[in-house]
């Protein structure tokens, strides 16, 4: 399959106000197959729309390049983004305008006009199911009509590479599937290739063909997701949720040493919040085990019996967060 | 280029679909100016607008030349011994009293350039019997050549015809004093002083030198008019010099070339006598004397062009009042306020047009547009066109609506701002220019939009004070420095049919550009587009 990104060791390091530097990504390679949709997996502020902007010829890489269908981002920007359609985290429309007038103009600016521009707002007003709504004022839309409207206007060009930053945030249940369909379709049907960034672990895992997943600015982990859960093993993750207490170092080493299957176990203390620290959140214990549900019934009688009140037990099969939890430490979502 | 307009088209339709701007960018102004033009210049049309009936205080003390005394050479010629000849050989006598009345002049001819003057400063007819007068006819009477003959011709009319009993409120007044008092008083706007040697001042007078050949004596210090002017009327007091200037200047060039010639004439008449050339024994003094009395009005009549007010310059300073005599009193307020409130006005679009570039960045229309393979100059470009354009219309459709509320007012159609078209687009594009330039160079001053929120409405202020857009004249030099004074200048000068504005647009024009370029490089350096 022909290679449509291929990005080597991009940087950004911005300057702060007091002079001292911050590396937002740090060297990042990527390789992206034409008809596969490529996600970009991590919790926010790991880099990831700073990775797609100098993808996309936002921003300028302080180092490394990418070329988009043979063509560098850096020294050939207008070819490569001839081949390239935006769909950003915000609404980047202007809302005194109408859908289609939002459509028209960003097509003029692809190099659409006449009938050709006019056809092409039209198939995608009835992509995105809002034909009838096309003279309305963007402000009178709700937030899913908006996003769709968004994701249209990526379109205009019909490009073989899009890129799509978090395009489901902030809209409801009915909208984000409709989305996610949409991108499945663009896909399958029109053999495009997306990029797609997330930091909703099951977006990444009910679309992505390939996964790489990031971490300040670096990524730690990619391939599909077969190859990604294989680094964690075939081990269950068990969610057990603790109340306001601790877990001691020996309690947890005793677990690991006595209850088959065991292999690692990991504590979240639990943590102060509201004003003055008058409430808590329950303490957490992850527990990394072959065979789960079988060791599960040892690992809570020997919670019971160490004192330790049990408020829940979720039992999870290998999967993209758990994966990231291995590497990390850290759940996706903190 | 299809991009570039694209953009700019984008934003004229953006910028004319809010309400709210609207509002702000035409019904603000246009109320202000319509509140203001009522205040200071009434609803209705006025037939006596303020540069009419100029008030002024005319003191003449002029005691005129007695023409005989002129003629009697012994008494004016101290060096005639001088002469290379005897007069008494050719018939003269011995001595003044001698010679005896001019028989070209009755007794008590005299010559008065001050009646001269405060008559046509008092629209009087000039019927003194002090006037020069000759053999049996009157100056008065003459006819000006250089004047059409058809109507204009003819001092004994002038005062009907000339513009300056419209012009001028002149009162006769006996005191200097009084009338500088009345003047610091201001019950008027100046006083035009003629002191009582005028005429001797303005007659040349002649002597021989010792070589014997004839010369004109320097003037005299003293005996030059004064106009005494209220510093308040700066305006109406110079209007006032000019006629007074004109007038003056016309005796003199009278007086110069009756001198030179008179010079030139004696002197050769002189030397042909001494060289024996003519022999003056043959010529029938008598006979010529006669002949001399016999001339009538018609060979005098170069001198009417004298009087004559139109054949004087004080019609060359009218001209100019003209327009804005015939323009009431209302529209002349309205077009310099609503100019002033028209661009400061505009001065908050073109700020604030451009500081929207932070707005898209904001919502990501401006990441969407950087993204698309548009190169980011057009982005710029058509940002700034629609910008220089959306300010271009708002200055135009607020003269085309100050105009139609002008002519509401006043209860007819009155195109206020002149009719030189080209020049008013002219000016308005380069206002448009510079108010958009300055836009790009605050945007660009400013570090983040918040500051542009504190900064441009700051310096739109500022400017507008000094431009004098509130009511209030700072002196000229301040005021230079804002671009309102140069923009409402030029309208105002095309409101008079004065068509020369090209010093306004060339400052408006480089003024524009400079701001624009700097102002592009610091908003380079401030947002990466």
């Amino acid at each position: 399959m022909q290679t449509m990104v291929e990005a080597r060791n991009l940087r950004k390091t911005y300057k702060r106000a007091d002079g001292s530097t911050i590396e937002a990504v740090k060297g990042v390679d990527l390789d992206i197959l034409q008809g596969e949709i490529f996600s970009l997996l991590g919790p926010n502020g790991a880099g990831k729309t700073t990775t797609i902007s100098m993808i996309s010829g936002l921003v300028a890489p302080t180092e490394g390049d990418a070329e988009i269908g043979g063509y560098s981002i850096t020294r050939q920007p207008m070819e490569a983004k001839r081949l390239m359609g935006f769909v950003p985290q915000e609404i980047a429309l202007y809302p005194e305008l109408s859908a289609r007038q939002n459509l028209s103009f960003f097509g003029r600016m692809y190099g659409l006009g006449g009938k050709s521009l006019s056809r092409r707002v039209d198939e995608l007003l009835e992509f995105v199911d809002l034909a009838d709504r096309q003279s309305d004022r963007i402000d009178t839309f709700s937030g899913g009509m908006k996003r769709r409207v968004n994701l249209a206007a990526g379109l205009l060009n019909s490009p073989p590479l899009i890129y799509m930053d978090e395009p489901t945030v902030g809209i409801d249940p009915q909208s984000r599937r409709r989305i996610l369909d949409t991108v499945k379709m663009l896909r399958d049907e029109q053999d495009m290739t997306v990029l797609y960034t997330t930091h909703l672990m099951e977006e990444a895992q009910e679309l992505s063909n390939r996964v790489g997943i990031m971490d300040h600015g670096e990524i730690i982990a990619m391939g599909t997701q077969a190859e990604l859960t294989q680094q964690v093993g075939e081990e269950d993750r068990l969610e057990i949720m603790t109340g306001a207490q601790n877990v001691g170092e020996a309690l947890i080493g005793s677990m690991q040493q006595e209850i088959a299957g065991v292999t690692r176990v990991l504590f979240n203390p639990p943590e102060q919040i509201g004003d003055n620290g008058s409430e808590s959140t329950p303490a957490r214990l992850t527990v990394f085990a072959k065979r789960g549900r079988t060791a599960l019934p040892q690992i809570i009688q020997t919670l019971d019996a160490a004192g330790i009140d049990i408020q829940s037990v979720e039992v999870r099969e290998p999967d993209l967060e758990a994966v990231f939890l291995a590497l990390t430490g850290r759940a996706l979502r903190d | 280029m299809r991009k570039i307009l694209a953009v700019t088209a984008k934003e004229i339709y953006i910028v004319f679909r809010d309400r709210n701007l609207i509002l702000l960018m035409f019904a603000t102004p246009l109320v202000l100016s319509t509140i203001i033009g009522m205040a200071f210049g009434g609803i209705g049309e006025s037939e006596v607008p303020d540069f009419a009936e100029i008030p002024v205080a005319v003191v003449n003390h002029d005691e005129g030349v007695d023409l005989q005394e002129i003629i009697n050479l012994p008494e004016q010629f101290a060096n005639l011994d001088a002469l290379p000849f005897n007069l008494e050989d050719f018939g003269f006598p011995p001595n003044q009293s001698a010679v005896g009345p001019n028989p070209l002049l009755q007794d008590g001819s005299e010559l008065n350039f001050g009646d001269i003057l405060s008559g046509i400063l008092l629209s009087q007819p000039i019927t003194s019997t002090s006037t020069i007068g000759g053999a049996g006819f009157d100056v008065a009477q003459f006819e000006c050549s250089l004047l059409d003959p058809s109507g204009e011709a003819g001092a004994a009319n002038f005062a009907a015809e000339g513009s300056l009993d419209d012009l001028l409120d002149a009162t006769a007044v006996q005191d200097p004093e009084q009338a500088r008092a009345a003047v610091d008083s201001g019950e008027f706007a100046a006083a035009v002083i003629i002191p009582a040697g005028f005429s001797r001042r303005m007659v040349p007078q002649f002597a021989f030198d010792e070589g014997g050949k004839l010369y004109t004596k320097p003037a005299d210090e003293t005996g030059a008019v004064e106009v005494y002017a209220n510093s308040g009327r700066p305006i109406s007091s110079r209007i006032l010099h000019s006629i007074v200037a004109g007038v003056v200047y016309q005796f003199e060039r009278v007086n110069v070339a009756l001198s030179a010639t008179l010079e030139t004439s004696v002197n050769t008449l002189l030397d042909s006598l001494a060289g024996g050339d003519i022999d003056l024994s043959a010529v029938d003094l008598p006979a010529t004397a006669a002949a001399l009395q016999g001339l009538d009005a018609t060979a005098l009549e170069p001198l009417g062009c004298l009087i004559a007010p139109g054949a004087n310059n004080t019609t060359v300073a009218q001209q100019p009042l003209d327009a804005s005599q015939e323009a009431p009193p209302f529209a002349r307020i309205i077009v310099p306020i609503g100019a002033a409130q028209a661009v400061f006005f505009a001065l908050f679009t073109g700020v604030f047009g451009i500081n929207s570039i932070y707005e898209e960045r904001k919502n990501w229309t401006l990441q969407r547009l950087i993204v698309s393979p548009t190169p980011r100059s057009y982005l710029l470009a058509g940002k700034l066109l629609g910008n220089v354009t959306v300010v271009f219309l708002q200055i135009l459709i607020l003269m085309a609506a100050l105009t139609l509320i002008a002519s509401v007012v006043l209860g007819a159609p009155t195109f206020i701002w002149g009719t030189n078209i080209t020049a008013l687009l002219a000016v308005t594009a380069a206002l448009a220019l510079c108010v958009s330039g300055l836009g790009v160079f605050v945007v660009g001053l400013a570090k983040t939009p918040e500051q542009v929120q504190l900064f441009g409405p700051m310096i739109n202020i500022s400017l507008a004070v000094l431009g004098g857009a509130f009511g209030f004249a700072l002196p000229e030099q301040a005021a230079r420095f804002s671009l309102i004074y140069w923009g409402v200048d030029a309208f105002v000068d095309l409101s008079l049919s004065q068509p020369d504005v090209s010093l306004n647009i060339l400052v408006l024009f480089c003024q524009g550009i400079a701001l624009f370029l700097l102002g592009t490089w610091l908003f380079k350096r401030r947002i990466d587009l």
